[in-house]
C-alpha cells in the first residue's frame, strides 16, 4: 500500500463529499447550507489541487484541470457570499441561490475527478 | 515549470493547512465588542487578519480589541503562519536558484530558441580551437551556427564570442542522440553537422547518430587516426578532416609549391587577406622535430614529395628505412648539429609541447639564421608568442580544421578550385598571382573571393547579350563600369559551365554562356562594382560597345 496514494484518493473523495454536503438542501434557504462546511470544502479542494500538481501524464493533466475548475467555482461562490455578508449586509435569496449553484458546479467537477480516479484504479493491472 | 510545482507541493500544502486552521480558529473563538456584546469574526475578517499576519504586515486587532482567548490563538497564528509563509517563499527561491534547475531552464530555453530559428544553420559540436575559429569564419560569410559543448566554461566562452548574431549554445553531452535532436538536427533548416571535438570516438558517435536521425544532413568530422577515418568513410561521412595529414600536406606544399600554398591560404582563411609568397631555397634538406602521429604523417608526405629530410625524434621510427634519424627532442644545439643544421634549409618544430617547439626554433635560429621556420602551435593560449615569433609558417590545428571546413561550406566552387590547385603546375599559379598584382597596380588592398552565377537572378544585365553578335567574353565582365572602363582588380580563378565542365584560370577571351558559375578573386569591395555592372543591362551594353570599338 502506498501512503501517498491513500492521501491522494482521500482528499479527492473528501473534496467531493464535503461539496455534496454543502450543496444538498433548498437552493435558496441559508439554513440548509453551513458556512463551515463550505470553508472545509474549499480548503480540501485547494489541498487536492496541490496534490495533483506535478503528474505529467494525460490523466494527471485532466485531474488537475477538474480540480482547478472546482477551485474557481468555490472561490467565486466565497467571494459572492463574503461580499453579500460584509458589504451589502444581507444574504438575499438570489445570493444564496448563486452561491449554492456555483458550489453545485464545483461538485460536478469533483465528480469528474472521482470518476477519473476510479477509472484509473480499475485499469491498474494486479 | 512542472518541476517547480512538484518541488513546491509540500510548502503549498503546509501553507493551505496552516491558513485554514488559523482562519477557522479565529472564526470559532468569540470576541467581545466595546459594548460588551459577544460576536464572531466573519470568514472575510479572519482571512484578512491571517493574510496580513502571515506576511508580517500586521495591521492590528480588528474590528475590535481582542479578548485574552483571541490573543492566545493569535499567538499560535502568528508563529505558525509566518513560519509557513517564509518556508514556502524560501522553497520557491531555493528551487529557482538551484543550479541544476537553472541549467535545465537554460537548456530548455536554448532548445525552444533553436527550434524557432528561421535561417539555415550548421550544428557545431565542440567549441575547442577548431569550433570557435570555424564559427567566426562562417559568421564572416553570413552563415549561422548552433553550438553544442559539454563543458560549461567553454560554453561561457562561446557566449562571449563576438559574433554578428546571438549564438545558440546547448550545454549537453554531444554523444547523446537526444542532444543532437534538441540542437535541431532533424529540422529542414539544418544544413549539416560539424563534429569537431578532440575525441575521435565522440566524433564517430555524432556521425553515426546523425546518419540515422537525419540521413539527408551531411556530416563533416575531424578524425585523428587513419582507422577512425576509414570507419567514418565506411558509412559515407561527407567530409573527414585529419588535421595531421592536412598539416603534413601544407608543409610539403609550402616547400614544393610556395605560390599555390600562399594562394590556398589566402582563399581558405578569411583572416588572411594578403598573399605572401615565402621564398624557399630548392636545395638542401629539412629537419623535422616531432614524435608520434605528426612525425609519421610528415615523414610520409616528405617521402612522397621526395624532399630530403632528417627526423629528430625521441623514439625510433617503427620501420627501418633509408632516411636519416637522430635521437633527441631538438631543443639542444648538439642534437640539431647532429642533424646537420648548418646545411639545412628549414626546420619543422612539431612536438606536442609549445615550450619545446619554441625552444627548438630559437636554438635553430641562433645556429642557422637563414632557416625557414615552421612551428606547430598546440594550445590556443600560446598564440601571442607564436604570432610574434616571426616564424615563416605556424601550424595551428584548430585553424587548419576550420580552414578546411570553411572552404567546403561557404562555396562549393572554392572547394572545386582547391582540388584543381593541388594538381596545377607551380608556374601557372605564379603567373596568376603576378597577373593579379599587375591589375592591382601599386596598391596592396585586402583580398577576398566571391562567386557569381550568370543567371536571371544574379546577372540579369548580361543574359540578353549572350546569344547576340556582341558575344560577351569574360574580360568584358572585369571592367570598371565607371567612365574610363579600366579593368577591375579581379581575376577569375575557375569557371564551371552548366554541363559541369571545369575551366581553371580562364583567359579573358573566353566566351561566356548562360548558367556559367565563376569564382572570382581580387581586391575586397570590387565585387560590389561587378554586381552593379551585371545587373544593369544599359550599363553592360555601354561597356560592351566601348570595348568592341577599342578592339576593332
Amino acid at each position: 500500500m502506498n501512503t501517498q496514494r491513500v492521501w491522494f484518493a482521500f482528499f479527492i473523495v473528501l473534496a467531493l463529499t464535503l461539496n455534496f454536503g454543502f450543496f444538498v438542501g433548498d437552493i435558496d434557504n441559508p439554513h440548509h447550507h453551513n458556512p463551515y462546511e463550505f470553508f472545509f470544502a474549499l480548503v480540501v479542494s485547494l489541498i487536492a489541487t496541490v496534490l495533483k500538481i506535478g503528474d505529467r501524464s494525460h490523466l494527471g493533466a485532466v485531474l488537475l484541470a477538474t480540480s482547478l475548475v472546482a477551485d474557481l467555482q468555490l472561490i467565486a461562490a466565497a467571494v459572492i457570499w463574503g461580499y453579500a455578508t460584509q458589504v451589502t449586509g444581507e444574504v438575499s435569496v438570489g445570493v444564496m441561490a448563486s452561491v449554492v449553484s456555483l458550489a453545485g458546479g464545483a461538485m460536478l467537477a469533483n465528480v469528474t475527478s472521482v470518476v477519473l480516479l476510479i477509472a484509473e484504479t480499475i485499469q491498474l493491472k494486479r | 515549470m512542472w518541476l517547480l510545482l512538484l518541488e513546491l507541493r509540500t510548502p503549498l500544502i503546509t501553507l493551505v493547512v496552516t491558513y485554514s486552521i488559523s482562519v477557522l480558529g479565529l472564526v470559532l473563538i468569540p470576541g467581545v465588542t466595546p459594548d460588551g456584546l459577544v460576536y464572531h469574526l466573519s470568514f472575510l475578517d479572519a482571512f484578512y487578519l491571517v493574510s496580513y499576519t502571515a506576511t508580517t504586515i500586521g495591521f492590528g486587532e480588528i474590528p475590535h480589541p481582542f479578548t485574552p482567548s483571541q490573543k492566545l490563538w493569535m499567538l499560535f497564528v502568528m508563529y505558525s503562519t509566518v513560519i509557513a509563509w517564509l518556508y514556502s517563499i524560501g522553497s520557491v527561491l531555493a528551487v529557482l536558484s538551484d543550479p541544476a534547475f537553472r541549467r535545465l531552464r537554460s537548456y530548455q530555453r536554448s532548445v525552444s530558441r533553436i527550434h524557432g530559428i528561421k535561417y539555415p544553420y550548421w550544428i557545431v559540436c565542440g567549441f575547442g580551437g577548431a569550433g570557435s575559429q570555424l564559427i567566426r569564419f562562417l559568421d564572416q560569410s553570413g552563415i549561422r551556427c548552433v553550438m553544442i559543448d559539454s563543458d560549461v566554461t567553454r560554453a561561457d566562452a562561446a557566449r562571449l564570442s563576438d559574433l554578428s548574431y546571438e549564438l545558440d549554445i546547448l550545454v549537453g553531452d554531444v554523444a547523446e542522440p537526444q542532444t543532437l535532436v534538441d540542437a535541431g538536427v532533424q529540422r529542414a533548416l539544418c544544413r549539416g553537422v560539424l563534429a569537431l571535438t578532440d575525441q575521435d570516438q565522440v566524433n564517430l558517435t555524432v556521425a553515426t547518430n546523425t546518419r540515422i536521425l537525419a540521413p539527408r544532413v551531411p556530416v563533416y568530422a575531424r578524425s585523428a587516426t587513419d582507422a577512425n577515418t576509414r570507419n567514418l568513410r565506411s558509412f559515407d561521412t561527407e567530409v573527414v578532416i585529419d588535421p595531421f595529414r592536412v598539416a603534413a600536406r601544407s608543409v610539403t606544399q609550402l616547400i614544393r609549391k610556395p605560390n599555390a600554398f600562399a594562394l590556398y591560404h589566402e582563399l581558405v582563411d578569411p583572416d588572411l587577406n594578403q598573399i605572401d609568397v615565402v621564398d624557399i631555397p630548392t636545395s638542401g634538406h629539412w629537419i623535422i622535430c616531432a614524435t608520434g602521429r605528426i612525425a609519421e604523417t610528415m615523414v610520409e608526405a616528405f617521402v612522397r614529395e621526395q624532399i630530403p629530410f632528417c627526423l629528430v625524434s625521441s623514439t625510433a621510427p617503427e620501420s627501418e628505412s633509408d632516411w636519416f634519424w637522430v635521437q633527441g627532442v631538438g631543443t639542444e644545439a648538439q642534437t640539431l648539429r647532429e642533424a646537420r643544421i648548418h646545411e639545412a634549409v628549414g626546420i619543422v618544430a612539431g612536438t606536442n609541447d609549445d615550450g619545446d617547439n619554441l625552444s627548438i626554433l630559437l636554438t635553430a635560429q641562433s645556429e642557422n639564421p637563414k632557416l625557414v621556420t615552421v612551428a606547430r602551435r598546440n594550445k590556443p593560449t600560446s598564440e601571442p608568442v607564436f604570432g610574434q615569433g616571426h616564424f615563416n609558417f605556424v601550424l595551428r590545428e584548430g585553424r587548419i580544421i576550420a580552414q578546411e571546413m570553411y572552404a567546403r561550406i561557404t562555396t562549393p566552387l572554392l572547394h572545386q578550385f582547391l582540388g584543381q590547385l593541388e594538381i596545377m603546375p607551380e608556374a601557372l599559379v605564379d603567373g596568376i598571382i603576378k597577373k593579379l598584382h599587375v591589375r592591382l597596380g601599386a596598391e596592396r588592398p585586402e583580398l577576398a573571393h566571391f562567386d557569381l552565377t550568370l543567371d536571371s537572378d544574379e546577372a540579369p544585365g548580361v543574359l540578353p547579350f549572350l546569344h547576340t553578335a556582341m558575344a560577351p567574353k569574360l574580360g568584358d565582365l572585369l571592367v570598371d563600369p565607371g567612365l574610363d572602363h579600366l579593368s577591375m582588380p579581379l581575376i577569375c580563378l575557375l569557371l564551371i559551365r552548366l554541363n559541369g565542365d571545369l575551366v581553371p584560370f580562364p583567359g579573358d577571351g573566353l566566351q561566356l554562356e548562360e548558367g556559367d558559375r565563376l569564382l572570382l578573386w581580387g581586391a575586397m569591395g570590387a565585387h560590389h562594382r561587378l554586381h552593379f555592372l551585371v545587373r544593369r543591362e544599359d550599363l553592360f551594353e555601354t561597356v560592351l560597345a566601348a570595348r568592341r570599338q577599342t578592339t576593332a
